[in-house]
């Protein structure tokens, strides 16, 4: 208790109670409120979108800037022509998240979706059992393994050592790293947000101390533009790694 | 498109609303403090005047400890809500067949559809480009023609005219020179006639002057003869004082 500053605990600050359907495996709270905004959101865009006006605005305009980002910005990066058939899957990711991370600075709101574990895992997961069954289906199952865990040109004694890495690397740390980091990062956005939140409120006040109001003021201001841009970076980032591990498992050349 | 913005607009807001109001003070409203002081009044209420060391009071005292313990030791961030995993999944898969099946195909649809119409405007206004300058070239050609053509008919003409004149020069030279013989011939034959008739005057009037000078008259073919000869060689003797 600094300044009789109450803070609350990490585990409080994203924990909601369930208000519907309690004590079943289909709850309802904040989160999945936002789950549910994430889809309508996700839903709108396309659907406003859907205008077929040789010039587009508004709605479509977003719409098809966003179908271009997917095209150019994702795939052709990372995996060229080929990939253009799960422009679809990228697309629905890429909203989803962005659309569940941006709650985080939604007056009113102001709860990433992705900021409990619950969806990172579910899509990680999600993005495991795609790369790897799309790999199996390109090489069949014992040539994806061979492809996925023999480097071409490695000599046979390394083997041992290479192969266990390989299978490390490419089976476990590729979904664990993409749920940790869409995770914590919105976790930790999210904490920045509530610190410099409950800090100027604790500043409002007549006392002489009030004259620090502004920094945290500020910081909150900052922090709100700075966790937009995160929500951003991140839903790409997800979107991108999905993309650069479907086009690994997928790819013919090493 | 102002109508689609608001409509999209007031969805936000309606879904913010909706998560607004849903969300119990459960975020920054309780403190640690709060469970805490909570925890051990629920488990001192009536259990006054208790006397340390008794079971009764070991009890409660390890009851109220582990409710502390509680308020401290919130859920595990790290451990996933069952119920948000299925949601969270299931809306995911619920936009994941929305994208597959409506929104992105429709999207990719309408931006080749522009795509193919702006070509095909294009290549419609190269064409009517190539076309423009084709009739500008045809019609600039036909002027050429033309000129061609007026400057072949009047050179044509200012050869007819040349020609014309040339002829008519020659003709006119031609009737002139006619005319001038004509009339040389006219002339010619009118004094040859008119020689001789004079000469015949002459000799008739000589031979009546000779006649009546002599005053016998000669056999008039002899004498007609006669003066023929004279005048003959009159006519033949050196002529420069030949003729008149």
């Amino acid at each position: 208790m600094i300044f009789g500053l109450e803070f609350p605990p990490l585990s409080h600050i994203v924990d909601w109670p369930v208000f519907l359907f309690e004590d079943t495996a289909f709850g309802i709270n904040k989160v999945v409120l936002v789950y549910f905004a994430a889809i309508i959101l996700t839903v709108l865009v396309f659907v406003l979108g859907n205008q077929r006006k040789l010039v587009p605005t508004g709605a479509q305009n977003l719409a098809e800037s966003s179908v271009n980002f997917i095209e150019d910005g994702i795939i052709m990066q990372s995996m060229g022509p080929r990939g253009l058939k799960w422009a679809p899957l990228l697309t629905a990711m890429f909203f989803f998240i962005f659309f569940n991370n941006i709650f985080e600075v939604i007056p009113g709101v102001q709860m990433p979706g992705t900021a409990r574990i619950a969806l990172p895992m579910f899509l990680a997961i999600f993005v495991w059992f795609v790369f790897n069954i799309a790999g199996m289906i390109e090489h069949g199952p014992i040539g994806y393994l061979k492809h996925s865990l023999i480097p071409p040109g490695v000599p046979v004694g390394l083997l041992p050592i290479i192969v266990p890495i390989e299978f490390v690397s490419n089976f476990l740390v590729r979904p664990f790293s993409l749920m940790v980091r869409l995770f914590a990062n919105l976790l930790a956005g999210h904490i920045l947000l509530v610190t410099f939140a409950v800090l100027t409120a604790a500043l409002w006040t007549t006392e002489w101390y009030a004259v620090f109001l502004p920094l945290p003021l500020f910081a909150v201001i900052f922090f709100v533009a700075f966790e937009i841009l995160v929500s951003f970076l991140q839903a790409y980032v997800f979107t991108l790694l999905t993309a650069v591990y479907i086009d690994s498992a997928t790819s013919h050349e090493h | 498109m102002r109508r689609i913005t608001r409509l999209l607009l007031i969805a936000a807001l309606g879904v913010a609303a909706l998560v607004g109001t849903a969300a119990p003070a459960g975020a920054v409203g309780e403190s640690v403090e709060g469970c805490t002081i909570e925890a051990v009044q629920e488990m001192l209420e009536g259990k006054e005047g208790l006397e340390p060391g008794t079971p009764e009071y070991e009890a409660i005292s390890e009851e109220t400890e582990e409710a502390v313990a509680d308020c401290i030791e919130a859920p595990n961030v790290l451990l996933p809500e069952i119920n948000e995993v299925i949601w969270g999944g299931i809306g995911f898969l619920v936009v994941l067949f929305f994208m597959m099946k409506f929104g992105f195909p429709a999207a990719k649809k309408a931006m080749t559809d522009r795509t193919a119409k702006i070509q095909g405007d294009l290549d419609a206004a190269e064409q009517a480009k190539a076309d423009a300058e084709a009739v500008k070239a045809d019609y600039e050609s036909k002027v050429a023609e033309a000129k061609a053509e007026a400057g072949r008919i009047i050179e044509e003409a200012r050869q007819d005219a040349d020609r014309l004149r040339a002829d008519q020069q020659a003709r006119l030279n031609e009737e002139l020179t006619a005319a001038r013989t004509q009339a040389q011939a006219d002339i010619d034959a009118a004094k040859g006639q008119a020689m001789s008739e004079l000469r015949g005057e002459v000799a008739t009037i000589a031979i009546g002057a000779a006649e009546s000078v002599v005053g016998a008259n000669l056999d008039r073919d002899a004498q007609t003869r006669l003066i023929e000869d004279y005048i003959n060689r009159v006519q033949a003797a050196p002529s420069g004082n030949g003729q008149g």
